[in-house]
């Protein structure tokens, strides 16, 4: 059985509100695709990945594999960043929910735990093992 | 943001070293030891265990409570609730219970909780105070688990003691949990055998707070 990898822009994920954009990755994992993205999370919006994951459980679909590598960011960047999550911070005590954010530059793969056997992360680095 | 009454309270108090009602989380991976840890707080300090554990995966589905449960040192006092919480996964087959001779039926019960758990470990990341993120120290702590789980607590301003355990088997490497996660108080402890317990104790009365 083939497998079928699918690469997706950070940019078109972006432009998705968070709900559509984890609706989006699962519908894709679920047809049986591995999803590469050049970005990465936050880790708020992962564990909704994981708990979304969960509710979607069943017999021919027990869950997800995923993996990501975040860059790391240093001086003036790290300092926008900083910033950047305090700004999403005081947003969330203003409006009383996490507001949309954009990916964080990095790689993140999702893939069907069906077919994914192993993967192996480094610090800077992750392989994978996948049979159909 | 300025102190509300219940900070200014807990600050007095913890002037004279106590601190009370401290929500414990017991989070991590499935069959890292989070209940053997749980049943060995418990035991340690209230002589009675918490949950039951199992070599099968995703033995507890539930949320395990013991409530008021104070640990003394010295001249401190910290009463906590302590929190074992299901095992954090993001996949839950069916077929990998039948390797344990569980009926296709009971099987797929079994599976349809712990989804059910996982979505209430995670639910409860909002109302837990401190957490002991629990990993098995034989094995490779870079798991996607782990780190969304420990970027959430830091998301949240969550305390987090990382709990290396299982040191008593030959194969555990508690030293590459340290270097994987250096930014994070790293205790190795072997919760069956009741190593190196003191070490934790020390690290909950030193990192514990109620959430702010």
């Amino acid at each position: 059985m083939k497998i079928k990898m699918d690469f997706v822009s950070s940019a078109m994920l972006d432009k998705k509100p968070k709900k559509k954009r984890i609706n989006f990755i699962l519908n894709k994992v679920k047809d049986g695709s591995i999803l590469v993205v050049d970005g990465v999370m936050t880790a708020e919006e992962e564990m909704e990945l994981i708990r979304e994951t969960m509710r979607r459980v069943d017999d021919g679909f027990p869950g997800i594999e995923v993996c990501s590598l975040k860059k790391q960011v240093r001086g003036f960047q790290s300092f926008l960043e900083r910033l950047s999550d305090q700004r999403t911070r005081i947003q969330k005590v203003l409006i009383g929910r996490i507001p949309e954010t954009s990916l964080k530059t990095g790689i993140t793969l999702v893939g069907p735990a069906r077919y994914i056997k192993k993967i192996k992360k480094n610090p800077n680095s992750f392989s994978v093992l996948a049979e159909a | 943001m300025g102190m509300n009454f219940r900070g200014f309270f807990d600050w007095f108090f913890g002037l004279f070293g106590y601190r009370k009602n401290i929500r414990l989380g017991i989070y991590g991976a499935t069959n890292v030891g989070k209940t053997t840890l749980a049943n060995r707080i418990s035991l340690d300090w209230t002589g009675e265990e918490i949950g039951k554990v199992s070599e099968i995966p995703h033995e507890t589905r539930t949320v395990q409570k013991k409530e008021k449960v104070e640990i003394k040192l010295n001249r401190r006092k910290i009463l906590i609730n302590l929190l074992d919480m299901p095992g954090l996964a993001t996949k839950v087959d069916y077929r990998e219970f039948l390797k344990y001779g569980l009926s296709k039926k009971a099987a797929k019960q079994r599976a349809r909780e712990a989804t059910d758990g996982v979505i209430e470990a995670i639910k409860w990341l909002s109302n837990v105070d401190t957490v002991l993120a629990v990993m098995d120290a034989t094995q490779d702590p870079l798991t996607q688990v782990n780190i969304t789980l420990l970027g959430n607590l830091e998301a949240r301003k969550i305390p987090v003691i990382v709990v290396a355990n299982k040191i008593d088997l030959k194969r555990a490497k508690p030293n590459e949990i340290k270097e994987a996660f250096p930014q994070y108080p790293v205790v190795p402890v072997s919760a069956l055998k009741g190593r190196n317990m003191d070490e934790l104790y020390e690290a909950i009365a030193k990192y514990a707070r109620r959430a702010k």
